[in-house]
């Protein structure tokens, strides 16, 4: 019986957080705690000829000062397993030799308040002498330019080979056009509104060291710091409760982490460190940073017949931790062709490194590929004089049993078609054509502008063999004495409301009052391991088949004492609101609170097969009960107006067809739409992470890194297709798609409004500026 | 550095401490007084994050340091509620999903309370342009805007709610 999966249910959440009462890593204030401040370079790339700190160590307040010889001492050097195969420097904590980028970390002061610790930092002496700056994709590849470690010989950190699915080169041979064209997409940055921060907490009488954090996976960041601290794991736990937004950010176990533990363990106090936003915006990481050089062959009536690729990625100064950006180079091969028909396919890439933050994760990083494709269709109707629309009528799979990628991956029962017609209808896409040409015939410039993308969450069943990369996904479901449940999972919320949906998904399975749910996360102690926490589009999927699964083996062991208890067969039982009731006799009903209790207080008298009175379901979730096409995806569509005064985007109306499974909250995967549709417009019109042309950092501040606000995010209109509603494990991730498709759809937009100058958007950003200078108002 | 008294009414409790002048109100707050409810985003006055009452008016603590408001009369967000029950606000938040990751919220409520103090329009456009101030970066303000239209209803500032 399905009680509150598919309702809007009231978040578990909010009581808290709208009430002053979340608990956030910097509302934690511990005993004797100290606080640290960081000497970050000033330098995108120079050598350091002279460090002194002895003044700061005099200042008053100041317990100790770092370097990068105390962090070498320290620490091992930083390292992962999921390097895929890039070239990997040594490096440390601090900087032992030279900098690398703006904000690079050079020294770490440790004082009794942040306010003190800033004091100090003023009072670190540090002469650098300034090497070339490694700013962009050229100079990454010119020999003159130094190495950024010395030991990796240049700034290629790798270069992948071309890979060719069909006979690319007979498709090519067979157009009518090749179709060419260059996409740059900037850089841009998650920037969650907490800003990153934690407290390490090092015991000395007991050698346990405990991590508060603000993190999207606690054992990935437990797995890293233990790892280079080379302290026990088994003294080591990370705790994270509230964490206010991370987008993949938050992933990532940063430099700074290191150095908090370290000298919590070093100094044997708490030691607090909240970065500030100017921190933030400088050194936390950027993500987006791409080109791609295309071509397309096309016949005249708009078929495609093959493409070309060639992608750049600048991955910035340090390797991410623990997964390598480079990995997303991958994602962005295999999905770069979509669902549409070709005969070939050639994709050849590489990534190099910059005087510039590291590349981090940012919601959908594979997002490149659908904004390429979905940009390249909308170039080709353009250059063939053909209707976007109809182009990927022409080519696109409808989600036959034997379609496939041309990269080989099953898309049977994806809906892209569907969504894509869906969308177009509530636009009225016929009408806005007219309304378009009767305001250009008024000087006025409307464009629309409409793209599809699918993603695998958690994709088709040969994407994901015994539980895929991750190996599935473990949750633990156990009955209280009171009859009451804990699910403990593996996910790690920042704003999804697991608290909820889990519970929602737990209590209809189990049979129990929603409220009688309560879901625990962020305690490596507890929470079942996972190196990825929270992130890729995985709890809807996993870590609910995981919950589901095992409450499903709770059940069978409560029924099993149910039965026993009852002389009945428990087929012949269900559970109602927490009460075990023989069907069809409501008066035998067993309240699950005594079947508990008798199995704590009297375990000896349990029947055989009931988990020795567990009472408790532990299961890895591996897929089996996936049912639909794996795939989420949809079609947005906006409508736009150009102002060729000013320059300004103004949306008009935007609409999203979104199929992601069975909704479980139909809140929750709105605002998960509609928060990521926000993310794309800003990356469009307002975000860019900027660097000058020697790598020097210009948007340290709010007012330099300019976020989407209420009166910029038009209403969003959101239709959902839920197709197979009814599987057993029928939902699908929804975290990312709308990240992941609003560039395109935007960028669509406006290149068809400013058609009339004969324009085309190449590049991903497009503030007022470049606006104006694709109209023609200003020059180039 | 010399600490100086600070004398305050927060949330209709009188309260004191000893503040360095240079200590800002939202460290103040939340240091010493230990109200963390008001989160501190950018620390630069364009998050609105850290938006408190003072004297009435919605103002960002961290451009404020706590000296200058010895005297001052404070609302934060823990505030808000009476006796254990949520403030109409705050139930209307909940009702539209309004917010996910929790950090802008106590911001945005504080906006939003100093508005609905006074009368307005309500509609959407107009609340979207109050809002401006404030950033939250999950939620792409839809159900922020719904939850303060909302609460207009239900405080009777406005008929309806604008339906789509």
């Amino acid at each position: 019986m399905v009680r509150f999966v598919g309702q809007k249910v009231v978040r578990v959440e909010d009581r808290r957080i709208l009430s002053g009462r979340g608990k956030f890593v910097d509302d934690l204030i511990l005993p004797d705690m100290l606080h640290a401040a960081f000497v970050r370079s000033p330098y995108p790339h120079a050598r350091i000829s002279r460090l002194d700190i002895s003044a700061a160590q005099q200042a008053p307040g100041v317990a100790a000062v770092f370097v990068g010889e105390d962090m070498r001492k320290l620490c091992n050097p930083v390292s992962t397993s999921l390097a895929f195969g890039v070239k990997f420097p040594e490096f440390y904590p601090l900087v032992t030799d030279k900098v690398r980028f703006v904000g690079d970390l050079v020294a770490m002061v440790v004082a009794d308040s942040r306010y003190a610790a800033e004091d100090a930092c003023d009072l670190v002496e540090v002469d650098y002498d300034a090497l070339p700056a490694v700013a962009d994709y050229d100079d990454a590849i010119d020999p003159t330019k130094p190495p950024l470690f010395d030991e990796l010989g240049d700034n290629v950190v790798i270069t992948n080979a071309p890979v060719t699915w069909g006979d690319v080169d007979a498709a090519f041979a067979e157009a009518d056009r090749v179709v060419t064209a260059t996409l740059r997409q900037h850089r841009v940055a998650p920037v969650p509104m907490e800003t990153r921060g934690a407290v390490a907490d090092y015991d000395p009488s007991t050698d346990e060291l405990t991590y508060y954090a603000s993190t999207q996976s606690p054992h990935g960041l437990r797995l890293q710091l233990a790892t280079t601290l080379g302290h026990p794991m088994e003294r080591f736990r990370v705790l994270a409760n509230d964490v206010g937004g991370g987008f993949g950010l938050k992933g990532s176990v940063v430099r700074e982490d290191f150095c908090i533990a370290a000298a919590s363990k070093a100094l044997g106090r708490p030691l607090k460190w909240i970065e500030d936003r100017n921190e933030h915006l400088i050194a936390s990481g950027q993500a987006r940073e791409e080109m791609v050089e295309a071509e397309v062959a096309v016949k005249a009536d708009g078929t495609f017949l093959g493409m070309k690729a060639k992608l750049i990625m600048d991955a910035g100064a340090y390797p991410n931790v623990p997964f390598v950006s480079a990995m997303f180079v991958g994602l962005m091969q295999l999905l770069l062709p979509g669902p549409y028909r070709m005969k070939g396919y050639r994709f050849e890439s590489s990534v190099i490194s910059t005087n510039k933050a590291a590349y981090v994760a940012y919601r959908g990083p594979w997002e490149m590929e659908t904004w390429v494709r979905e940009r390249l269709v909308d170039i080709v109707a353009h250059e063939l004089g053909v209707d976007a629309a109809e182009i990927l009528r022409k080519n696109m799979m409808l989600g036959a049993p034997e379609d496939r990628l041309i990269t080989g991956i099953t898309v049977k029962g994806i809906s892209s078609r569907e969504s894509l017609d869906r969308a177009l209808a509530l636009i009225d896409y016929e009408a806005f054509r007219k309304e378009q040409a009767t305001a250009r015939a008024q000087g006025r410039y409307l464009g629309i502008g409409f793209a599809t993308f699918i993603e695998a969450a958690p994709g088709p069943a040969e994407m994901r063999p015994n539980g895929g990369m991750f190996g599935g996904e473990r949750a633990r479901v156990a009955l209280q004495p009171d009859g009451h449940v804990v699910v403990t999972t593996a996910q790690a919320p920042h704003g999804q409301g697991h608290e909820t949906t889990l519970a929602q998904v737990a209590a209809d399975e189990m049979g129990v009052p929603f409220e009688h749910v309560k879901v625990v996360h962020g305690d490596t102690r507890q929470t079942p391991f996972s190196v990825i926490g929270t992130g890729g589009s995985r709890s809807a999927t996993w870590a609910t088949g995981a919950v589901l699964m095992s409450t499903r083996k709770l059940k069978e062991q409560v029924l099993a004492i149910a039965a026993g208890m009852l002389e009945i067969s428990p087929e012949d039982l269900e559970i109602l609101d927490g009460i075990v009731t023989p069907k069809g006799v409501p008066h035998k009903a067993l309240p699950l609170a005594q079947i508990a209790m008798k199995a704590v207080m009297d375990p000896s008298s349990l029947p055989p097969d009931t988990n020795d009175g567990r009472l408790e379901g532990h299961e890895r979730f591996t897929g089996e009960n996936i049912t639909g096409s794996g795939w989420s995806g949809g079609t947005h569509v906006c409508t736009i107006e150009v102002d060729v005064a000013t320059g300004r985007v103004k949306i008009l109306r935007y609409v999203v067809v979104e199929d992601c499974g069975r909704v479980i909250n139909p809140a929750v995967v709105d605002g998960q739409v509609c928060g990521g549709v926000a993310q794309g417009i800003g990356a469009v019109l307002y975000e860019r992470a900027t660097y000058d042309g020697d790598a020097n950092y210009l948007s340290g501040t709010f007012m330099d890194y300019l976020l989407p606000t209420s009166a910029e995010i038009p209403h969003i209109e959101i239709h959902h297709l839920e197709t197979d509603p009814d599987g057993e494990v029928g939902f699908r991730g929804v975290g990312e798609g709308g990240a992941v498709v609003a560039p395109a759809t935007l960028t669509n937009a406006i290149d068809d409004a400013l058609q009339p100058f004969g324009a085309r958007v190449s590049d991903q950003y497009m503030p007022p500026a470049k606006v104006l200078e694709l109209a023609g108002v200003v020059p180039a | 550095m010399t600490k100086q008294p600070v004398r305050l009414t927060v949330n209709g409790k009188a309260r004191e401490g000893f503040a360095e002048p240079r200590k800002t109100l939202a460290d103040f707050l939340r240091e010493d007084l230990r109200l963390t409810g008001t989160h501190l985003g950018c620390e630069h006055g364009v998050c609105g994050a850290c938006t408190i009452l003072v004297d009435g008016e919605a103002v960002r603590s961290c451009l404020l340091f706590a000296v200058q408001v010895d005297g001052s009369e404070i609302m934060t967000i823990e505030g808000l509620e009476r006796d254990g029950e949520l403030h109409p606000l705050q139930e209307s938040m909940r009702d539209c999903h309004s917010f996910q990751c929790g950090f802008c919220t106590p911001g945005f409520l504080m906006t939003a309370y100093a508005y609905l103090q006074e009368d307005h329009e309500f509609s959407e456009a107009e609340i979207r342009e109050e809002l401006a101030g404030n950033l939250c970066r999950c939620t792409g303000y839809q159900s922020i805007v719904a939850g303060v239209q909302l609460a207009a209803v239900r405080l009777g500032k406005r008929e309806d709610v604008t339906t789509w």
